[in-house]
């Protein structure tokens, strides 16, 4: 827990870092809405009002989109930085095991970020029922695939990053990650030929979290196969991220 | 005599190039030990080696008397480091970083973190991020991070780079009193005059190879008797001592005597040769000589 702490304190230090997690996820969510309320307020015939269910699945997409930046940021930072700043060797020569030194890294990312999602996410359904006015509310089941939606395109990607981060910069793992993320699976997704291989696309395993209705493309496959893809890609990311930073020289 | 880093056959090799070249080494407890080399020698392999940052190509370490790396944890429990130039994270403050490392070290690593930075000096600044540190305070707070681990072993690599004169001084004060303590200091460094004024034993090492090692002053006094000369005339003087090194210093002579020559031979032959002597002492040895001696005899066997 001591290094899981320090982690932390290694990533809540970095004011930049915070900042710019915090407004991609709680920031996006609130401007969001305060963009809905004025323009409800200033056209209440045209613009329905702030809440209800449909404008949080807008601001579910929204947070997942920008929190899943935020999530490979953070991921990035933390895989990075110990060998970044040269305090990478300082920590091996305390005799700590590396794997262990590996571990902590994702343990840490995910404790900074979960909790700003979680912010994130309030701030939506909060949002969704204060706001409704007349408009139908979420329901329990939509609220429940919303959060499993979002928390496991997000926190997914923070495993990827500090797994991808043992190999190189943070600045490619970012832009990676982003690049995956936003064009090439969706391009894997939308090829019909790829057939039922489509499934093994971790975007792919996520999206089926998403209710129904709300992607386009969203592949038929069981919650099974979805959470064990999502396992799969984050063993191989883990195991290499690993396997790097024992095999290297501190 | 118990030692603390003790290595068989250590080879690290990249390619065909060994950096470290079959070191047999042998750091006894409780003393300051210098690892004396030019750049390039292959101090730093040595001592990332020795930490197991970097696998050896073969033979073995023990580090304070435990197999490497079978009881590494064991070992570097007791352990402080300082590999090359002691770096932190920058947006940390001083202490947050004593912090980050203390947590990866047992409990009472994080209860001796304001006794370390108390002991360097930097207790005042260990609420101040390390990026507006002095290269001077970064070695210190490196030291205190070494402290951390209320070590039996020090090891520092080059610890007096970048430290202007004051800071050098306080260095060396600083490694003293951990041996008072009955901590050992393994410290590397380039600089002689800093090993021979810090250290009690040195090795020297040269193209990953340990030339000579043992006790500083048993080094330096080890091979031919060296004295200095007056005489009213040098070039008589020089004809009388063909076959010895003879160098000229200041307004005199300094001689290596070999073949077993003692200086009232000296004397007594110069005498005889018609060359007065107005001076004659045995000049002191030096560190920096013998090592000076030792690697200009290692270019020319090249």
């Amino acid at each position: 827990m001591r290094l899981v702490g320090a982690e932390v304190l290694k990533l809540v230090r970095r004011r930049g870092l915070m900042a710019w997690s915090l407004l991609l996820t709680v920031g996006s969510v609130l401007v969001a809405e305060i963009v809905l309320v004025a323009l409800h307020a200033a056209n209440s015939a045209k613009h329905d009002p702030a809440g209800g269910a449909a404008n949080l699945e807008h601001l579910v997409f929204l947070l997942s989109g920008l929190g899943n930046v935020a999530a490979i940021i953070i991921g990035a930072t933390a895989g990075t930085q110990d060998v970044g700043n040269g305090v990478f060797r300082d920590l091996v020569v305390t005799g700590r095991k590396r794997s262990t030194l590996f571990n902590v890294r994702v343990v840490g990312a995910l404790a900074v970020f979960l909790p700003m999602l979680a912010l994130g996410f309030a701030v939506a359904i909060g949002g969704s029922f204060l706001l409704a006015g007349g408009l139908p509310l979420p329901t329990g089941a939509d609220i429940g695939r919303y959060l499993a939606y979002t928390v496991a395109l997000t926190a997914i990607d923070v495993i990827l990053a500090v797994g991808l981060a043992a190999f190189t910069s943070s600045r490619v793992v970012v832009g990676v990650l982003i690049a995956w993320n936003a064009i090439v699976s969706h391009l894997l997704i939308a090829i019909g030929s790829l057939g039922g291989s489509r499934k093994l696309i971790d975007v792919a395993a996520a999206e089926h979290f998403a209710p129904r209705h709300a992607i386009d493309n969203q592949l038929a496959m069981s919650s099974v196969t979805a959470v064990l893809t999502l396992v799969v890609w984050a063993v191989i990311f883990l195991r290499a991220g690993r396997w790097w930073t024992n095999r290297t020289d501190a | 005599m118990e030692a603390v880093i003790e290595t068989r056959g250590l080879t690290k090799r990249f390619g065909d190039r060994a950096a470290v070249d079959g070191v047999d080494l042998l750091v006894p407890a409780g003393v300051a030990f210098g690892f004396l080399g030019p750049n390039g020698a292959g101090k730093t392999t040595m001592i990332r080696t020795l930490l197991g940052l970097t696998r050896p190509s073969s033979g073995e370490v023990l580090l304070l008397g435990l197999p490497q790396p079978a009881k590494r944890r064991e070992a570097l429990a007791r352990v402080g480091a300082i590999v090359e130039e002691p770096k932190f994270h920058p947006h940390l403050t001083g202490r947050e970083n004593l912090k980050i490392v203390a947590a990866a070290r047992d409990r009472a690593a994080e209860a001796r973190i304001p006794e370390a930075l108390q002991r360097v000096g930097l207790a005042h600044r260990g609420s101040d991020r390390v990026k507006t540190y002095s290269l001077g305070m970064r070695q210190r707070l490196g030291i205190a991070r070494c402290l951390l681990a209320d070590p039996a072993l020090l090891i520092l690599d080059e610890p007096m780079n970048g430290l202007d004169p004051a800071g050098i001084l306080e260095m060396r004060h600083l490694i003293r009193a951990f041996v008072d303590e009955g901590r050992t200091v393994f410290l590397s460094s380039h600089l002689l005059d800093e090993v021979e004024k810090t250290c009690d034993h040195v090795a020297i090492v040269d193209q990953g190879r340990i030339v000579v090692q043992g006790a500083v002053a048993e080094i330096a006094e080890s091979g031919d008797p060296t004295l200095l000369l007056e005489v009213d005339d040098l070039a008589a003087a020089r004809r009388v001592l063909d076959g010895h090194r003879v160098d000229v210093e200041g307004g005199g002579l300094r001689v290596s005597l070999t073949n077993g020559l003692g200086a009232a031979e000296l004397n007594r032959a110069l005498v005889e040769a018609g060359v007065a002597v107005s001076r004659l002492e045995p000049a002191r040895a030096t560190l920096e000589e013998k090592f000076l001696a030792i690697t200009s005899r290692l270019e020319g066997n090249e």
